[in-house]
């Protein structure tokens, strides 16, 4: 390895560019990779970390909760369900609200029967609701006004709610977000709305019987009528609208993160094998086995990779823990070793282009002076 | 008497360009005793980067048998051909002699690199050489802080790493003025005589042929004696 190092140690500003330019595209993919999952929970969290393993919906709700509404028909339809474990009511309303810092803000309240079927699956702090006016709060929002043992109030009736509980993740449409006991939520709509009479539920939820997956209670719900729209936890919080949009989109940046690699590594690698093409040559013709010359280019490609990797990951890691806007941000372990391998391979697979030129030179080229050229 | 550096008998090549043949060795038979230094004398197009070639082991002849050091790489493949270069014989080419991004020392030293490495041995061989050559003082300088004279002798030093049994000369004074040139050449002999190593050293400068014991001419690929 000595003439890789020491090709490298003679250019290093050649070889630093090419891992500090290596290094951005890490850190700004792996951001992104954060980007959009702190972006995804921000949106769907309440659905993806509460407890039921179903969710029921009506099919003119579209799989927005708010959109969904379950009629005593239809509520009366899902508890004949076959594999039918366990169901409760879940509720949801958008208010107007006064917080601990006495400012009016928007904030969502999702209501839900039983603990086990809508409440946020962990809490980070405190309880769970126990009385009449509690809440559990969304970790995200605490500093803005949503803290533990603040109270906040529903304009214009006065209503108040107290925060017992956080939980992390439990956002939803990447508001501030209340997840009260279901008739702590029918009370603070009949305040809101006194001429409103009894809110139907959003959705249901719903837990299958011992025995019965959650896939198969699925099927039964949805093979009881058209306006059934039953889904799992996940399903629910993937096809929650916007959701695949944005996957798609992310999904299009990466794809091209992943064709901007291997160009910039592969065209490093083959201008500076044409640049030193005469030292080539003159090393086969000396008797250096063409072997030997590309396993020292293949060895600058993985230092450069593995040091272009440590850089973008010193970038990444404090700015993981961040919070940008609403959105928290998370060190994404999956993404970093996904993306260390699609780096790796990317990288010298591109670097092989390199290679196979360096396999190509014919060593009577030192004889006429032609690798000059 | 020991094995000659070089025996070439009949030995032809012959370039072929689509239907055009160049036949630039034809029937070449020269020997190169143990420590014989032979001048190849000829005008431009003759031969001699082509004889140097083949005896060398950068290319291989069309017909004839070649032995360098009692070694018959006639019949070699690239990768024997390879083992044989980094071996057994030295080279200073007509262009390009140094790795850029190697400073003189490690110009010498990447010969070890190349094949079983010896390490300090090898490391001593190189500053020997360097201090016989005059460039003691010029062993950490990159090869654009060298001047053609002294670019040249780090080259001869090169070629004389692996201890070869013949050292290939093509032209290596074409690129400096004669009074260079001339000592380039006395260094070229004293190295090769001190170390009983057989040399080739191609020139069209008869002035050149006085250091050399011997030499032959060609003309048009034939070999012909003085
Ligand atoms: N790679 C090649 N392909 C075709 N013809 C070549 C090649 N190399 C050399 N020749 C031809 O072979 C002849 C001898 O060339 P060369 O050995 O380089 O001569 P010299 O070194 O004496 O100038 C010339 O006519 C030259 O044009
Ligand atoms: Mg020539």
């Amino acid at each position: 390895m000595f003439l890789a190092l020491k090709e490298m140690s003679r250019a290093k500003v050649r070889f630093g560019l090419l891992t500090v330019a290596l290094g951005m595209l890490v850190f700004l993919i792996l951001f992104q990779q954060s980007l959009q999952n702190g972006l995804l929970t921000s949106f769907v969290g309440a659905i993806r970390n509460q407890t039921a393993p179903v969710l029921v919906y009506s099919v003119d709700g579209q799989r927005v909760i708010q959109g969904s509404i379950i009629t005593p028909d239809l509520e009366q339809l899902v508890t004949t369900a076959d594999g039918l474990g366990d169901v409760g009511r879940i509720g949801q309303g958008t208010f107007s609200v006064t917080n601990a810092d006495g400012e009016l803000t928007d904030t969502t309240v999702l209501g839900y029967e039983q603990p086990l079927l809508g409440a946020p699956a962990e809490l980070a702090e405190g309880r769970y609701p126990r009385a009449a006016g509690e809440a559990v709060g969304a970790s995200n929002d605490a500093d803005a006004g949503f803290g533990l043992g603040d109270t906040i109030t529903i304009e214009p009736s006065g209503y108040e709610i107290t925060i017992v509980g956080l939980a992390d993740d439990v956002q939803l449409n990447a508001g501030a977000t209340l997840f009260v006991a279901y008739d702590d939520y029918v009370a603070a709509v009949q305040s809101a709305n006194p001429d409103a009479g009894t809110p139907l539920p959003n959705v249901l939820a719903a837990a299958p019987a011992d025995g019965v997956t959650p896939e198969q209670l699925v099927a039964n719900i949805n093979g009881l009528s058209d306006d059934l729209d039953a889904l799992t936890r996940s399903d629910a919080a993937d096809e929650t609208p916007g959701v695949a949009q944005v996957q798609q989109s992310f999904r299009v940046i990466f794809l091209l993160y992943g064709l901007v690699i291997p160009c910039v590594t592969g065209l490093f690698f083959l201008i500076i094998t044409f640049q030193k093409s005469g030292a080539l040559t003159l090393l086969r013709a000396i008797g250096a086995p063409a072997r030997r010359l590309v396993t020292s280019l293949l060895f600058q490609a993985v230092l450069i990779v593995i040091a272009g990797y440590a850089i973008g990951l010193a970038l990444y890691t404090p700015l993981s823990q961040r919070r940008l806007g609403g959105i928290q941000l998370r060190f994404e372990t999956t993404a970093v070793i996904v993306w260390a391998i699609i780096l790796f391979v990317l990288g010298i697979g591109s670097s092989l282009i390199a290679a196979r030129r360096v396999l190509r030179i014919d060593p009577i080229e030192a004889t006429t002076g032609g690798a000059n050229r | 008497m020991s094995t000659p550096a070089l025996q070439m008998s009949d030995v032809r090549k012959i370039y072929s360009m689509g239907d055009n043949e160049v036949v630039a060795l034809d029937h070449a038979t020269l020997t190169v005793g143990t420590d014989e230094i032979v001048a190849l004398v000829g005008p431009s197009g003759s031969g001699k980067t082509t004889l140097c070639s083949i005896a060398g082991g950068i290319l291989s002849a069309t017909e004839g048998s070649v032995v360098v050091g009692g070694e018959a790489i006639s019949d070699y493949g690239d990768k024997e051909l390879t083992t044989f270069r980094q071996n057994k014989v030295g080279f200073v080419f007509q262009s390009v002699n140094l790795v850029p991004f190697l400073n003189a020392r490690e110009n010498l030293l990447v010969v070890d690199e190349l094949g079983r490495r010896q390490g300090k041995p090898a490391r001593d061989r190189a500053d020997r050489l360097l201090d016989e050559l005059g460039l003691a003082d010029r062993a950490k300088n990159l090869p654009s802080q060298l001047s053609g004279g002294q670019k040249q002798r780090v080259a001869i030093g090169r070629s004389l790493m692996n201890e070869p049994e013949l050292v290939l000369f093509d032209e290596p004074t074409s690129s400096l003025d004669t009074e260079l040139g001339q000592q380039v050449m006395e260094l070229i002999r004293s190295e090769m005589k001190s170390r009983g190593t057989a040399a080739i050293v191609v020139t069209h400068d008869d002035r050149i042929t006085e250091y050399c014991d011997r030499t032959v001419r060609i003309t048009d690929g034939v070999l012909g004696d003085d």
